[in-house]
């Protein structure tokens, strides 16, 4: 329980960095996704159920402030949690490559499902300067964020991880 | 029953979890798209959980800001000093300048008995406290409300232009549309012509600082570079008169009838920090009643 909270807490922090101190920066111009950093860590460390619920929780944050229709973010970031929660029992979780990875595709997922239904489908058609003035960006700033972040968030759901055991609360670690 | 519940949670599927929020998702797209006004209060509680903060956390970095400013090094000061003295002698110069025609003006106004008024619209002046955290839009929050009288629809400038339109408010703060997201068109016309034209955001051009426009009849060719594009008076949410920026591009379209091109909006979008809204709804005939 008392997990869920640090994570929930963590990600409204995400959220408030996101939407405040990356975009107001003059030198950035694409922000980095901290929410899309958020749900593949957690689906990596904690396997598919709590990476669907984190995407869920994310994706609603966005979509209650910003989105026009709500559940759109969500369902894109429940889909890559399910997707990233796949890899937990074929990988370690302390080694940062496998989530590089997983976030830099994720960040490619997510942004060309954005592409197809916001702009593809009204009759936006140049792909290619799309990618490259907000695709590429975006997906190199978030990766290289993830090496920061995905450490602190391992450090801090480890911690919770053991006190919990402690508690013998296991809710989620059995999955 | 706690432990009944744990039970549970381990017997369920993770596909099936994936089906249930999929559907649950889809349900909330229709359901927004459909009943917005179920939507709202939900929307303006959870404005409560974040707008504070992030005021709070822009006030912290203006801050940081105005000590960093402190440290400006003497010569880049004196510099400055210099070009602003340069800017007061051209602005004098054409200050004398604009009062001589605003006294020809008032006198050749009392000439033709005109006493149609330029509407004086009154503002609020607010600050952006967050954008949004994608990269494909680009819409903002203020930290101004419906407890200061502001409302759906209501128009934003900032320095000297239009910058957007107000799209959903909650109590203590609003979200702004620009009109550089795609999502906007805008009914415009030039100034010197008042021949109407469509002036279309789009995120690709921004990326250059311009904006879009297209469908200008300009026939004498009276529009050049340079000249100013304002809102139309047949625009149906935008106020009439306020000035989107100067035409920087033109040419002629393919059916030869009318003009396009594109121009470069007053207000700077990325450093974007204090904003007026103008507190008065365009009346039309859907909602004069």
């Amino acid at each position: 329980m008392r997990r869920k909270l640090v994570i929930l807490l963590m990600i409204w922090l995400c959220f408030i960095l996101q939407t405040s101190v990356f975009k107001m920066l003059d030198i950035i111009t694409i922000a980095p996704n901290l929410l899309l950093i958020m749900t593949t860590s957690i689906a990596f460390m904690q396997g598919r159920k709590e990476g669907m619920t984190v995407g869920f929780v994310c994706g609603l944050f966005y979509d209650l402030t910003y989105g026009y229709l709500l559940g759109t973010h969500s369902i894109i970031l429940v889909v890559i949690g399910y997707a990233c929660g796949s890899f937990r029992n074929i990988f370690g979780d302390e080694d940062i490559k496998v989530p590089l990875l997983l976030v830099a595709a994720g960040e490619i997922f997510y942004n060309i499902v954005i592409y197809i239904f916001g702009f593809l489908l009204q009759g936006r058609t140049e792909f290619v300067s799309y990618f490259k003035t907000i695709i590429l960006p975006e997906t190199v700033w978030t990766v290289l964020i993830t090496i920061v972040l995905y450490r602190l968030i391992y450090r801090i759901n480890h911690r919770m991880v053991e006190k919990e055991k402690e508690g013998n609360q296991s809710l989620w670690i059995r999955d | 029953m706690k432990r009944r519940f744990r039970k549970f949670s381990i017997h369920i599927r993770s596909r099936y979890l994936l089906t249930v929020f999929v559907f649950v998702c889809i349900g909330l797209m229709l359901a927004s798209s459909t009943l917005p006004g179920m939507i709202s209060p939900v929307r303006e509680i959870s404005g409560y959980a974040v707008a504070p903060f992030q005021n709070g956390i822009n006030q912290v970095g203006g801050w940081f800001r105005k000590q960093l400013s402190g440290f400006q090094s003497v010569q880049e000061l004196s510099a400055a000093n210099e070009e602003l003295q340069a800017q007061i002698d051209a602005l004098t110069e054409q200050n004398s300048e604009l009062m001589q025609a605003q006294t020809e003006l008032t006198r050749l106004e009392a000439l033709y008995k005109l006493d149609q008024e330029y509407p004086e619209y009154n503002k609020v002046a607010a600050e952006v406290i967050s954008k949004d955290p994608g990269n494909w839009y680009s819409t903002f929050t203020i930290n101004k409300g419906t407890a200061d009288g502001i409302r759906v629809d209501m128009n934003v400038l900032a320095q000297g232009g239009l910058i957007g339109i107000v799209t959903e408010t909650g109590e203590h703060w609003a979200t702004v549309r620009s009109i550089i997201d795609d999502a906007n068109n805008i009914s415009a016309m030039a100034a010197n012509t008042s021949e109407t034209c469509v002036v279309t955001g789009s995120l690709l051009n921004f990326e250059s600082g311009r904006i879009s426009f297209s469908g200008l009849s300009d026939p004498n060719d009276e529009v050049t570079e340079g000249s100013a594009i304002v809102t139309s008076n047949v625009s149906s949410q935008y106020l009439s008169g306020l000035l989107i920026g100067y035409v920087s591009d033109l040419s002629i379209s393919s059916n030869k009838l009318t003009k396009s091109g594109y121009l470069i909006p007053v207000a700077s979008f990325r450093s974007l920090r204090e904003v007026l809204v103008i507190t008065e709804v365009k009346q039309t005939k859907e909602n004069s009643d």
